[in-house]
């Protein structure tokens, strides 16, 4: 156990503010669901996901997170396991596979694989800290990353995979990848996304691509106005919620869009536009600013962290809500084609709060055991 | 610790800056956007957003009645019920996921038990076509081949929460049967429609009218007085089209919030009641109109079967008061059934009407222009008396056929040309009154032409245009339904504009006698008699008696309206003997109106239509006979045109009584013959019953006057 003055080294801000975020999200899923009996449920839900995600934070702070080190070919493991069990076991819903019914809940294994890479992949880095960075280095982590990747993108679940593929691209960044490797690497990135549009114009199958997923890029650069339904509408929807919630919002409850239902997907994918309806400019820039308040006290953990592999951590998670809270909010405001992640904290979805609790709990486990300033 | 550390980091220093950079920079244009959208473009998105939830609703009003003058409904409005499935009422979920091909099998068992009910009920299969692009594009409730399964398909599609056709017009009885199931139909409704229904269906077509849809290129303008297009309808004929705006009434308005599917939550503003159109009482005497309409057609069935050949399709009769202008009946053959329009227009009847040699749509009693023949006479014979042409008793002899000298231009040499009057051996010398009465065709000529050796000078046809104009002849009356003609009085600038040719002696011979290029509808030919019937007075013909609110109330009571007296207002140009206008007009002198009545009591007692008048019990009628020649491109299709043997229109006007008029009627018959012996009869026929009914109306059992 740790020591009694050692709890002065927690992140009390960090914890607050996940605090407010996840309350403020249940708040505005309740607001989301609109008077849906269906739906009405999923708030009771958040409320036990949150609770247990407030448990989950101490409990991985009290942990010594270089326990977890140990234990990363072991999660390495359980990762690629439980997401081999979705194609025995699994249940689809909306058109792919990816979660896995435990008889008590339903749990997304991918949503627990970006937390287990992050771990996994800290691990790596820390341990290869000394080797040269050259390109069997950045070869070898590749392999380790794409090790789990190959299995989230047969679910099919891009947007999941790409989340991985960016946190292994920015543990790479941050570990010292040398500048020239980064533009062979956008070298790449750029044929392929050309290789991509070219097939996407030619109607050709391509492999682990949805159609879908092809149809929301091409309505994304070529939206079609008279659209009453699908991703085009659902994003004008979106962008019309944003507008009318203006300087100070429509009020809680009270927005239009959102609680006469033209808003689609309100309590996870566009929870940014019902929030920005009803709470305004003023409102959601708060929200925002508290979201990288949490991803910079992530990047202060990081920086303050006691060895490499608790730096990697709480960078890696950073970097994770960063990216997921960019896409986001970068659909909403359809700057991004209409990809499946979810605002972290506020959207709705148990797996999701669960992992990020994990991530959370993790950042305060290196915070709590950061080296002391003599 | 077994790791070096370098600085206070374990990256170099600025790579985690950039990330953070990076972060804020993101962060930062989301701000920047965000202040674009919600503050910069904040009220467009706000109107969106408000356009997105409300939804004005019109509420359909109710439109006039129409009346007969003995308030019996012409045109009224019934209930019509629908078969109505509201989707997002069925139980359970009727699109199976919204794929179309799955609605066979995916369907829920209790959706299925509904559309199976129904359909023993209503006859609609329960499954019929298919969906695909073309089968939606083209689908229209009422008038589907689908069955319940795709209909609720497409309406469930498109908005669940309004209520989708499943099928129209069903019996009341079957609408009650299905309202009393509700329990076990849940989501199926009874709509109830209202539709025109007219009681007296092609008796009164012509002055009625009938509905259609709004056209396309009036959409703006009735969508500017609140109708619906596709939903309400609009008069497309008779008093339905030219009284729509009184009729029409105005639609109410809710404005309420709906949310995303259509429902509606709650009225944003107090909704606007509609307003019910005007009710309107006609002049029409619909027992004299049907009396009418037995008497054309019975005439014309009669001569048809008389020469073993089908002489005359096409004939009109219409009645009015001289004294008021009420047309009493207003009678087209042949006509419409405009109760087949009530719903929708059918394509086929449609086309079978439009396609009709003899245009039943056409309102021959107005638009129709023919020659009027010898009813014409009378203004040639006030226009003689009046500009002192002849004295009423100097005597003209008629023997039979005179002959002119006369040249189409300038340089053709002159040609002998012979002119000839109906009776080939001629009247003899005939005064003012017998030539009116025997409609004598050479005494016309001679006072409407001149006749030098006789030393008459002639009306001439600038002065004889005048006449007729007066008369009402060559305009319209403004009678109150659309398509109105204004017939023709040809004067000799017209030929020499129109036809390029100089006006001959001839042309003003002919003219005398209303043949030529003038042509009148029956309706002036009507209005002609009444003038002089009513002393001069030209009273504006009209159908409509009086306008009352939706609960009887009169809003505009009848008035009478005069629209010119030929006895005091000058409406008649006075002509130099070069026939150049001298700014100066007159009236028609008082005597030469009651000579004229005089002339037309004669025609009766020992003229033209002598026969026709000595059995009826009405003793005390005037007229005029008409017998008109023509040649239009049936009869020179037919090879009828053969010169001195043209056909002939049948014409004649009668009034009664002489002294006091209350009724005048005109009959026309097309290629109906002699006036005397085929239009006569109708018009008789039509005053006998008219007396008949004053009588009946008073009490009294016999019918003579």
């Amino acid at each position: 156990m740790l020591r009694r003055e050692t709890w002065k080294q927690f992140d009390f801000l960090l914890f607050g503010a996940v605090i407010i975020l996840s309350i403020f999200g249940v708040a505005m899923i309740r607001s989301a669901i609109a008077g849906n009996e269906v739906l009405a449920e999923l708030v009771t839900r958040q409320v036990i996901y949150v609770f247990i995600s407030f448990g989950l934070i101490i409990v991985l702070s009290l942990i010594d997170y270089r326990y977890w080190s140990s234990l990363a070919r072991l999660l390495y493991g359980v990762a690629i396991f439980s997401l081999l069990m979705i194609y025995i076991f699994g249940t689809a819903l909306f058109g792919s596979a990816r979660w896995l019914d435990t008889g008590l809940i339903l749990i997304q294994p991918s949503e627990l694989a970006k937390i287990i890479m992050i771990i996994v992949l800290a691990n790596f880095f820390a341990q290869t800290r000394e080797r040269p960075r050259n390109f069997r280095w950045v070869i070898s982590s590749f392999l380790l990353t794409f090790g789990v990747v190959l299995w989230i993108l047969l679910q099919p679940n891009l947007s999941t995979s790409i989340v991985i593929i960016v946190i292994w691209l920015s543990m790479l960044w941050v570990s010292g990848l040398p500048v020239k490797y980064l533009w062979i690497l956008a070298g790449v990135g750029t044929v392929f996304v050309i290789l991509l549009l070219a097939l996407l114009f030619s109607g050709a199958k391509i492999p682990f691509i949805q159609p879908y997923q092809l149809e929301r890029i091409a309505t994304f650069l070529f939206p079609d106005p008279n659209a009453r339904h699908g991703n085009t509408y659902n994003v004008e929807q979106a962008l019309v919620s944003i507008g009318s919630g203006g300087l100070f919002g429509q009020g809680y409850g009270n927005s239009t869009q959102v609680q006469l239902r033209f808003l689609k997907v309100r309590h996870t994918d566009f929870i940014f536009s019902a929030m920005a309806s009803e709470f305004g400019f003023v409102g959601t820039v708060i929200v925002i600013l508290l979201l990288v308040f949490v991803i910079l006290r992530c990047f202060r953990a990081a920086a303050l962290a006691a060895d490499p592999f608790g730096a990697l951590l709480a960078y890696g998670f950073g970097v994770l809500l960063f990216f997921q809270m960019a896409v986001n909010i970068g659909v909403n405001l359809n700057v991004i084609p209409v990809t499946g992640l979810t605002l972290p904290f506020i959207s709705y979805g148990g797996s999701s709060m669960v992992s990020l609790a994990i991530g959370i709990g993790l950042v305060e486990s290196v915070i709590l055991r950061r080296k002391s300033f003599e | 610790m077994e790791y070096r550390r370098s600085d206070s980091f374990w990256f170099e220093h600025w790579r985690l800056i950039s990330v953070m950079v990076l972060v804020v920079l993101i962060a930062g244009f989301y701000i920047y956007k965000l202040f674009d959208y919600q503050v910069v473009e904040g009220a467009k998105f706000l109107e969106q957003a408000e356009e997105n939830r409300t939804t004005r609703i019109s509420v359909p009003t109710q439109r006039g009645i129409i009346y007969d003058r003995n308030d019996y409904v012409l045109a009224r409005n019934i209930a019509s019920y629908n078969v109505v499935i509201t989707p997002a009422e069925l139980p359970g979920d009727p699109s199976a996921g919204g794929d179309p091909r799955k609605l066979n099998t995916d369907l829920d068992e209790n959706v299925q038990a509904v559309y199976r009910r129904l359909s023993a009920l209503i006859g609609v299969p329960v499954s019929a076509g298919e969906i695909n692009e073309e089968t939606v594009r083209l689908f229209s409730p009422c008038r589907t081949e689908l069955g319940i399964m795709q209909i609720v398909y497409i309406a469930d599609t498109n908005a669940p929460y309004a209520p989708m056709r499943i099928k129209c017009n069903i019996e009341p009885e079957l609408a009650m049967k299905i309202r009393a199931r509700s329990s076990e139909l849940p989501g199926v409704g009874i709509e109830v429609e209202s539709v025109r229904d007219y009681p007296t269906g092609s008796l009164t077509s012509t002055i009625i009218g009938f509905l259609g849809p709004i056209p396309a290129v009036d959409e703006a303008y009735y969508r500017n007085k609140g109708f619906v297009p596709g939903r309400d309808k609009v008069g497309y004929a008779g008093i339905e089209a030219t009284m729509q705006d009184i009729l029409g009434g105005k639609n109410g308005e809710r404005l309420v919030e709906v949310d995303v599917s259509g429902k509606e939550l709650r009225n944003l503003t107090t909704p606007v009641d509609p307003v019910p159109g005007n009710n309107i009482r006609l002049t029409i005497d619909t027992r004299l109109q049907n009396a009418a309409q037995e008497a054309l057609v019975g005439e014309i069935n009669f001569w048809n079967n008389w020469f073993h050949e089908t002489r005359s399709s096409n004939g009109v009769v219409i009645a009015m008061n001289p004294k008021t202008g009420e047309i009493l009946a207003l009678v087209n053959y042949p006509t419409y059934e405009n109760n087949r329009m009530a719903r929708f227009i059918p394509g086929d009847y449609y086309n079978q009407l439009v396609n009709d040699p003899w245009k039943p749509l056409f309102n021959h009693a107005i638009s129709a222009e023919h020659p009027p023949g010898s009813v014409f006479k009378m203004p040639t014979a006030i226009g003689a008396l009046n500009e002192g042409v002849v004295t009423p008793e100097q005597k003209l002899n008629d023997p039979g056929q005179i002959t002119v000298i006369e040249r189409n231009l300038l340089n053709e040499p002159v040609r002998p040309f012979t002119y000839v009057c109906w009776k080939p051996e001629g009247h003899g010398e005939m005064n003012w009154l017998e030539g009116v009465a025997n409609s004598c065709d050479v005494y016309f000529y001679k006072i409407g032409g001149g006749y030098a050796p006789d030393g008459v000078s002639g009306l001439g046809p600038w002065r004889l245009a005048e006449y007729a104009m007066a008369l009402g002849y060559g305009q319209r009356t403004g009678i109150e339904l659309p398509g109105e003609a204004s017939g023709l009085i040809p004067n000799p600038d017209w030929k020499r504009r129109n036809l390029g040719e100089s006006w001959l002696p001839g042309d003003t011979y002919i003219a005398s006698m209303g043949q030529g290029y003038i042509l009148a509808t029956p309706l002036q030919v009507l209005v002609s008699a009444a003038i002089l019937a009513n002393d001069g007075k030209y009273m504006q013909p009209t159908l409509i008696h009086d306008i009352l609110d939706s609960e009887g109330n009169v809003v505009k009571p009848f008035e009478p309206k005069l629209k010119w007296d030929i006895t005091k207002d000058p409406v008649i140009k006075v002509y130099d003997e070069n026939n150049l206008l001298t700014g100066e007009t007159k009236t028609v002198q008082p005597w030469v109106v009651q000579l004229a009545k005089e002339g037309m009591r004669l025609v009766v007692t020992e003229g033209t239509a002598k026969k026709v008048w000595e059995n009826s019990p009405v003793q005390n009628s005037a007229g005029k006979t008409g017998t008109a020649e023509y040649c239009d491109n049936i009869a020179r299709e037919k090879n009828l045109c053969n010169r001195g043997s043209w056909p002939t229109h049948s014409w004649y006007f009668g009034y009664a009584p002489y002294d006091d008029p209350e009724i005048a009627v005109v009959a026309f018959v097309y290629n109906g013959g002699e006036g005397a012996s085929v239009a006569a009869p109708i018009v008789r026929n039509v005053i006998e019953s008219y007396f008949r009914l004053k009588a009946f109306d008073s009490g009294q059992e016999t019918g003579t006057p």
